[in-house]
Order: C-alpha cells, then structure tokens, then sequence
C-alpha cells in the first residue's frame, strides 16, 4: 500500500483498515450493476463489458468517420523496476479507474486526470511459480470492496476509496504450483476465481468466496475424481465428485495431478444461470502416459453459480498432447436462424478450431478453422470431436530420453492465447485476435514432484509466414466464413474490443492501439503507446464525452517460451503504462 | 497567560509541577506533529510520561523504547508514539483497556538522531507529552532487512516466540513476531508490516489495541504489563491481510 501523502489521520486502529476521510460519496457497484453492464455508458464494472464477454460497447459517439480525431488526455506510469506484461482490462465507477498491473499490483486512478489515488503492492515470497510472465487480468468490483488474484494464489478485497486490504484469502499453495492470474468475476453475489498452475500438475479448481469476507462457499475441481464441496457454516459439505468418479478418462493416479487449470477465469451467462469457464492443459504435457480424454482439461464447463455444479461440459482437445488448453473464453450471443432464435457460445480454441455450441446444453452446433494451417486434425466430426491426424502426435519416449519429434500447427501458444475476442452485435461478427505459428515438439519421461514444472515435453516454436504471425480476423460465426483479416508482424496478444460505432480497437506487440472498421477491416487509426499492448481495451463516457482507455507494457509468454519467433520480438522494450484517449467533445459534430 | 497555562492552574493545579511550558528537547518539528496527529489539542510536557531509551542506537534498526505512563494508570485514553525526524515517524497508538497498564516496550527504526515523543490522551482530554532524544549514526529505516537474507522466512511469518513472567503486583507478556516488516523504502520491495495487533483475555475481552506503523522494528518485540488474571491472546494482522493468533497462557 502507498499512498500520497496528502491525508495520514491517525486513524483509530479497526480491524478493517481506515476509512477515507476525504473520499467523495459513491455509489457501491450491485448485483444490478453487473448484469447491466455495459449498459450504463459511464462506467465499466465487468472484465468483459458485459458478463457475457461480448466485449461490445453500445456507445457510438465515437465511430469510424471521427475516430481520426481520437487523442490521448492522460497517461499513467506503473512506476518501479517491475515492468513486465501489462494484460488487465480497466473497470471504471464513479470517475475511478481500477486496474493491475505486473508482479500483482493494483492502482486506482482519477479517470479525468490519470492521478493516482492508491497503489496496493502486494508482498509476494520469493518462490512464486508463475509459468508463463507474472502478469495480472484486472480485477473484479461489488459494493466497496477491489477484488483480484496474487501470484501466489491469494485472493484479496481492498477497500475502493483506501486501497488498503479487507481481507485475503490463500485459495490454494503456491509452493505447489499454483497462481492466480485472471480476473475474479461476481455473479449473484459471489466472488468466483479459477486458478493457474497446470504445467506444475496441481489439481485445477473453481471456487466461489463471499465477497464481504472471503468465506469460502463452494469449490469445484476441473479433474474428474475429485470430490467438490459446499460449505455451509464453515463445515465442507460434500457435493459430487467431478465426473463422477475417478479412473474414468485417466489411468491410474495420473488425475491426481490432472491439471486442467481454470486460469483465465470465465463468463456468465444470466439466461441460463450458468458459468462458463474454459480449462486448461491435461499434465503432464506428454499424453502417452496418460492414454483416454483426460476430463475435464481442455473443455469448456458450465456450473451452476449457486453451488459449482457441472451442467455440462464440451472438450475441445480430448487426450490433448500438444498444450491446447481450452481456457480460451466462452463469449454468449444470440443469433436468429429459420426464424428460431439460438441460444449460442462461441469460443476460438488454442487448438485453430471455432466452436459454436447451443449454450443451453453444451451441444456441438458447428466448428471450422480459424487459422489457416492446422496439422494436428484434419476436421471435427458431428459432435465436434477433433479426427486426428495420428502422425501429429509426438512420439512416446520410450527407452529413450527423447521420444519422435513432430512439426505440428498451431504451436502450442495456441492460434489464440489468452487474448480475448469480441462479438459485435451490429456486424454479427467476432473480431478473433489470432496467431499462425507451428512448432516442433517431442515427448520425454517424466515423474511428478510437487512444485516443479510437470511437462514430459521439448518443443521450439516457429512462425509459418515470413511477414506476419498475428492475424485479427472477423468471423462469421453462423456460416464460419472470414469476412476480413489484419496481419501482423509479432504475434497478437492483447484483447479486442468492439462498439456501436462500427469500429474494433486492439493493440499490437509493436506498440500501436490500432482501431479497424468492424466491416471493412481498413485500419482508421493508431497510436503508439512506447511498449507492446497487451491489455484489453475499453471504452465508456464521461462528461459527455467519449473514452477509451488501455493497458501497456510488452511481456507475457511470448518472449519466455518463443523459440524462434522470439527473434521477431527481441528488441520490443518492457513497459508499465496506462493511456487514455478522448474524442473531444466539439470535435463530434465536425464529421 | 495563555490558554494552555490557564488550562493547567484552573483543571489540573496539582499536576503543574510536573508540567512544564517549554520543550523538554530541541525540535523544529513540534508544532507539526501537534497539528498533525494531535489536531492542535490541548497538551502539557509532562515529565511523569517516561520516554526510556539508549542515549545512542547502537543499532538504528533495533532501538529499544520503553514508554511508562503508569502515573496515569485507570485514566489513559491512548498512547501515541512518533520518531519526529524518521522518514515515517509514526510508532504505535497504544489503547490499553482495564486490566492492562499503561506501559509498553518495544523496538523501532531510527534513521537519524531525533526527539522521541509519547503522547499520553488523559480521560479528561489532555494530552500528556513525554519526550527523549536519541542520537545514531543512521540509516535504520532505509538499511535492507536482515530477516529477507534469511532462506526460507516466508515460512515462518508470523510465528509468536514469547511468555509471561510474573512481576510481583503484575505480569508482564513479552514476544517476538517473526515478520519483516518492510517498510516500502527499500527499492523494490513493497510495504508489508503487522499494522494491528490485540491482546485478549481468555473470554475474547480486548485487554490492548495498537495499530503498529513501519518505524516498528522488523521481527517486532513487543511487551505489555498485566494486571488481570488468566491467560491471553495476541491477535495480529499485517497490512497484506494476514493474520495470526498467538496463545499466551
């Protein structure tokens, strides 16, 4: 916690930190407030815009004749020495702007003046395990309290106004392996997070907390064989082993340290009360010692809000060898077709396919690639099961320290990371951050030991094209069609985002936010912010005016796991920023 | 005359031999404190407020403080401790309730030679200001911390080492609390202190508040005089939202 020093009361010592003498009186964020979201133009309190994911703005003050007007009002340093990846999403309430940023810090900041109001740093060990850059999603707001997920796997409520810690709760030992990186989200007033940590074999899980004060409510395990519990007056009631029971889709022990990390959060649906999250790899990385699906990793879950039940599931990448986690986000849309309206989800896995599932019961409806080269299946059956392509898979070890080495595509970074996309109500369209690459990639023995690094695998990863890796593509998601696509030089890895004014913002390794006509695909404008942008942009009103905001700061996994294509990005400098743009107001009316 | 003089002969005659006008040690920072953390409150120098510490710190990073107010004991409101030239001169705000005296030792940073002040709230609205020079060589808000060189202090955060030592009329409870307490100066390396801690009987009566800031030395001593029976608790929270709970019998 540091804090300027304009105000140092000698506050009168309570359990749940000082109370901001000169704070303005605000509103506390609601239920309501959540599920309206991004109705209310003047504020953004879901990572997401919505919490369906849409990443779709309904402001179109700001569009694609005026956006050449846009222009930076203020940009924010994170300061220090630590700058690393920069992947959160503000939230903004009552003219306050909430974020992250790397090695699990939170600031609050004026959102008319870019002035910071109070920094949290949180004191992490110094034996934290992040696999893939110390990075942090954003975080999540209900009534006073900030909420967001350390690198060493605590989850912690700070007061709004103070920034200083209300409470914090271990959700699960770092010296096991796991993180927290995503944002939390609530739902019905309860703080739900994942965790990280599959490539250390931990045991992935979902778990509900009361937000007032972190009382754990509910957990549910991603690995079939794990039993999930509710609690009901701190006692653990037992509420159904995942999947039934153990040894169904996994031999032996091995889903004792299944993997299957929930770690880049997940959505929620109110239509059909279901949470949708995505998990992640199977462990180890080397699926010869592990012979069946593997469930839940690689799969898209729903549960119910209430008690972490499973509805349904849909695995993307059964008996996964090559590290398609299947966290990527479960975006909810509707869409009319034959006059009947589809309740759908649709999702572009690390894997190169998009899925299109019924939302209501996790049917397959359509999938098709998204990517140009996919080498591992050559298509998905009727039930969206991937047909493999049996020499894709790397070869089992053996006696030997190495087994067969295969060229495979996508790379296991996935034809699309973490970022997430944007489905744009007007167009139809999803606007899908992607990236074509492949890899070589070979299996080794491995034994489990707790906290270590749990793969069995050796790959390099290798660009497919000369001129680009990174491709932001709009996808038809009812026929599959790509009505238009934007390369890249580096890979992308930072979020979309879409709005009524026809446009689609994103931003690259190189250090441009750039902006797209969402049915055209013609880049209308760009900004150079010094430092990749991985962040997901947003965008929201104030006085009258429109904003859009977004994170920077070069980092992630990209520059730890690259391989080859780690010579594209080499010389991109680290950085720690957050910038803000406005259209100013009587520039509107001049287009 | 002024207000505070007339104050004293009209409410607390007795008291004006031990209260003295003009500042018992030399500092340009008084006024400031008082209007800080004072609020400009009525006050007195008060030699009966005893300040106990080495005339010169051995080591600026472990300074013992010894702060005895027990001439005012069954009337202390709150005790509050600053260093007045440390970067971050705030110490404690001590509240001892019935059955714990108001007397308090403890170790703290110094980062240069400084006045050392306790201020003592009488239930009649007076503070009572005791004061103490310190002289150092320095430096001990800003030195980096011996516990974060030793492998594995992580685990042991929070852990009470202590006891209760029978002291005739009363008891006293000494401990130390395994925690760095960084103090946000050092590059790099954020805040993160024990910012509260409670001493309870055995029924969960509170017995002692303090709210603790970061010139409270790393792996903190603390020790209180107890003059209830039966035994305690030390509640601790640090400002990353740990707690601990530390059984005293």
């Amino acid at each position: 916690m540091t804090q300027p020093a304009r105000r140092q009361p000698f506050a009168l010592s309570v359990l749940l930190g000082a109370i901001l003498l000169s704070g303005q009186a605000m509103a506390s964020v609601t239920d309501e407030d959540i599920l309206q979201d991004p109705k209310n133009p003047g504020q953004i309190v879901t990572n997401g815009l919505g919490v369906q994911g849409q990443r779709y703005s309904p402001l179109d003050t700001l569009n694609v004749d005026n956006v050449k007007e846009l222009r930076p009002v203020w940009a924010f340093s994170f300061g220090g020495e630590k700058q690393r990846g920069q992947q959160a999403q503000p939230m903004i309430k009552d003219g306050v702007m909430y974020l992250t940023g790397s090695y699990s810090r939170v600031f609050a900041v004026d959102a008319r003046t870019g002035k910071k109001l109070w920094q949290y740093d949180a004191r992490l060990p110094d034996d934290i395990r992040p696999c893939c850059d110390v990075i942090n999603r954003g975080v999540a707001l209900y009534g006073d309290l900030v909420f967001f997920g350390t690198l060493d796997a605590k989850l912690v409520a700070l007061n709004k106004d103070t920034g200083k810690v209300v409470w914090s709760k271990q959700v699960a030992d770092h010296k096991e392996g796991y993180s927290i990186s995503a944002a939390p989200l609530v739902v019905n007033g309860k703080l739900i997070t994942g965790v990280a940590g599959g490539e250390f074999g931990v045991v992935g899980k979902i778990q509900a907390y009361d937000p007032k004060n972190g009382e754990l409510l509910w957990s549910r395990p991603t690995v079939e064989g794990h039993m999930g519990y509710v609690y009901k007056d701190g006692k653990a009631v037992e509420n159904g082993i995942s999947g039934g029971e153990a040894g169904k889709t996994w031999p032996g022990d091995l889903w004792k340290t299944g993997g299957a990390a929930p770690w880049l959060g997940g959505y929620y649906d109110p239509e059909t009360n279901l949470l949708l999250f995505g998990t992640g790899n199977p462990a180890p990385w080397n699926s010869h010692l592990r012979p069946g699906d593997n469930l839940y990793s690689s799969s898209r879950l729903a549960l119910n809000p209430d008690d972490g039940t499973i509805k349904w599931h849909f695995q993307s990448t059964p008996h996964d060898g090559w590290d398609y986690d299947g966290v990527n986000e479960l975006v909810s849309f509707n869409y009319t077709e034959g006059g009947k309206e589809i309740k759908a989800a649709a999702t572009a896995d690390r894997n190169g396919f998009f899925y299109v599932l019924d939302r209501t019961n996790g049917k397959f409806i359509r999938g098709f690639p998204f990517v140009d080269k996919i080498t591992w299946a050559t298509g998905l059956d009727k039930d969206g099961r991937p047909i493999y392509n049996e020499a894709s898979r790397p070869g089992a070890p053996g006696s030997e320290t190495k087994g067969t080495s295969v060229f495979v595509a996508p790379a296991f970074l996935g034809a699309k990371n973490w970022m997430p996309m944007a489905y744009n109500r007007d167009t139809g369209l999803f606007y899908v951050p992607s990236n074509e690459w492949g890899m070589d990639i070979w299996n080794e023995g491995i034994a489990y030991k707790k906290g270590a690094a749990f793969l069995g695998a050796g790959f390099t990863i290798k660009p497919l094209n000369e001129d680009y890796i990174g491709v932001l593509r709009a996808i038809d998601p009812k026929t599959g069609k790509e009505v238009w696509r934007h390369k890249n030089f580096a890979p992308l890895w930072g979020g979309v985002l879409t709005t009524k004014g026809n446009l689609v913002f994103t931003g690259t390794p190189e250090g441009f936010l750039q902006a797209f006509n969402a049915k055209t695909g013609e880049k209308v404008w760009e900004f150079q912010t010094g430092s990749g942008v991985l962040g997901s942009p947003v965008t929201w009103e104030m006085d009258g005016e429109q904003y859009v905001s977004v994170l920077s700061g070069w980092g992630g996994a990209v520059p730890l796991w690259g391989g080859e294509v780690a010579k594209r990005i080499k010389d991109f400098n680290q950085g720690g920023m957050l910038w803000t743009f406005k259209l100013p107001k009587e520039l509107v009316a001049k287009h | 005359m002024n207000w505070r003089l007339s104050c004293i002969l009209a409410c607390w005659l007795p008291l004006a031999a031990h209260a003295v006008e003009v500042d018992p040690v030399p500092s340009v920072m008084w006024d400031f404190y008082h209007k800080q953390f004072l609020a400009q409150a009525p006050f007195v120098f008060d030699d009966r407020v005893k300040l106990l510490a080495p005339p010169f710190a051995e080591d600026a990073r472990q300074v013992p403080l010894e702060i005895d107010a027990r001439a005012f004991n069954g009337h202390v409101v709150k005790i509050l401790a600053w260093a007045e030239l440390n970067p971050l001169p705030k110490i404690v705000d001590f509240q001892p309730k019935a059955g714990v005296l108001p007397w308090l030792s403890l170790r703290i940073r110094i980062e240069q030679a400084t006045p050392l002040r306790a201020a003592v709230l009488t239930d009649d609205g007076l503070w009572h200001v005791g004061s103490t020079l310190i002289d150092a060589a320095g430096g001990g808000c800003t030195a980096p911390s011996v516990v974060r060189t030793q492998p594995g202090w992580e685990e042991h955060i929070g852990e009470v080492l202590g006891g209760r030592y029978p002291r005739g009329e009363f008891s006293r409870v000494r401990v130390q609390v395994a925690h760095p307490m960084d103090n946000g100066m050092v590059s790099g390396i954020p805040e993160f202190f024990i910012n509260h801690a409670q001493l309870r009987d055995q029924d969960g009566q509170v017995l002692a508040d303090l709210e603790l800031f970061p010139a409270v030395s790393e792996n903190p001593n603390l020790a209180f005089d107890i003059d209830a029976p039966g035994p305690t608790r030390l509640v601790l929270r640090d400002n990353s939202g740990n707690e601990f709970d530390a059984a005293i019998p």
